[in-house]
């Protein structure tokens, strides 16, 4: 039962550790454009927008399995 | 000799096993009371009464159905008074047989949270609607002002550059009342005491499966069933319909499930972290960690806002998207225009 506790908490670490390198180099790939092309910030936000919850959404999978596997 | 050893060892073997059983059944019993997980998870689902804070009122109707007929009950009390039901471990059973009915559609506390964001809607829409009418081509203002806002973002930001042509138009109800009985929804549990029904399940997933609906009926209507049939081979050649046929399908199903996994998760996980946090408080009792706690949770209270706002315009986006990707390039408009 521990070691199942253990491998959820690890498993969610490492999700988060995914989604996270994802949506920052897209907000850091986001920032570039806009800084670049500032006329097109509008449509690049709402695309970023769009894009990061694409990603979180594959993180949520694997955190409610996570939470599945520690109940 | 040998024989009273291998007795003494069946002995101790029996014991062991005994106590194992022992420590089990306690282990699991700890688990099941005392499990702060589920104590969250239990606070955060769906009730058989309507609860709001501390209130908790025996209001909402049971409906049953068992045995080929529906037994209707005004609430909880009426049902346990009849007989006929009664109440074990927060489910219904059979007061005499003691097991669940075939069917409980019985009205729970999310379903009168989704009434309340209804009623609360339609008399707004109401308001609105009779405010515009008498203010004519004047300068809107008020609350008409901030509705005619809402309706302009969602037409012009979200349905217009996803969707082509006359869908747009005909979808355009549909994408506001999407996003803005969700946001309601979401907004509702962050009232003090409040429920959030977008964080049960069931409730995403039924907007999801209308958003399934809405997407293939639209894309069947606006591009015709063959160029629905010919969009599942996603543009490869034929003889990779082995291949493609199955993905398509999966992506089909995919989507809708990825939008209720969506807003199902990070409505829960705001709440969970809000409560963890609370739980801290009790853990450490101390004057000193509180106001870092309380300041924390006030920061999260505040970004639970923002992604309240956010997963209303990303479930509206989506299936905004999920509509133009699947009428495609097929359009009627295009089609005229080769």
């Amino acid at each position: 039962m521990e070691l199942g506790l253990l491998g959820a908490g690890i498993g969610a670490g490492i999700s988060v550790f995914g989604a996270a390198l994802g949506i920052g180099r897209l907000a850091a790939s986001a920032l570039e454009a806009s800084g670049r092309q500032p006329e097109a910030a509008g449509d690049l936000r709402t695309t970023m927008i769009i894009a990061a919850a694409l990603i979180e959404g594959v993180a949520f999978f694997a955190l409610v399995i996570c939470l599945l596997m520690a109940l | 000799m040998s024989k009273n050893n291998t007795q003494n060892e069946s002995l101790k073997q029996e014991l062991t096993e005994e106590v194992d059983a022992i420590k089990h059944d306690l282990e699991e019993e700890v688990q099941t009371e005392d499990n702060p997980v589920n104590e969250i998870l239990d606070g955060m689902g769906d009730h058989d009464v309507f609860s709001w804070g501390p209130l908790h009122l025996d209001i909402l109707p049971v409906i049953l159905y068992d045995e080929g007929q529906f037994h209707f009950y005004g609430n909880r009390e009426s049902m346990e008074q009849s007989g006929e039901y009664t109440t074990e471990h927060h489910h219904i059973v059979d007061a005499n047989t003691h097991e669940t009915p075939d069917l409980d559609l019985s009205i729970t506390n999310m379903v009168a949270f989704q009434w309340i964001a209804m009623i609360l809607l339609a008399v707004i829409f109401f308001t609105v609607s009779r405010k515009a009418k008498k203010n004519g081509s004047n300068p809107p203002k008020g609350i008409q002002n901030l509705f005619e806002s809402v309706i302009v973002f969602v037409r012009d930001d979200v349905v217009k550059p996803n969707i082509t042509g006359k869908a747009a138009d005909r979808l355009l109800p549909y994408f506001f009342i999407l996003f803005l009985f969700i946001l309601v929804l979401n907004l509702m549990g962050l009232l003090p005491g409040g429920h959030t029904a977008t964080a049960t399940l069931g409730v995403s997933a039924a907007l999801a499966i209308v958003a399934f609906f809405i997407i293939n009926y639209t894309a069947m209507r606006e591009s015709g069933l063959k160029a629905w049939f010919h969009h599942l081979l996603g543009g490869a050649p034929w003889w990779l319909g082995f291949l493609m046929i199955p993905i398509e399908i999966a992506s089909l199903f995919i989507k809708p499930f990825s939008l209720t996994i969506r807003l199902f998760a990070n409505m829960v996980a705001g709440h969970t972290v809000l409560f963890s946090l609370m739980g801290l408080l009790f853990l450490f009792q101390s004057i000193i960690i509180a106001p870092a706690i309380v300041g924390f949770a006030t920061f999260i209270n505040l970004l639970e806002l923002l992604v309240a706002f956010l997963q209303a315009y990303i479930f509206t986006m989506l299936t905004a998207i999920f509509v133009g990707l699947a009428v495609g390039e097929h359009s009627h408009d295009e089609e005229h225009a080769h």
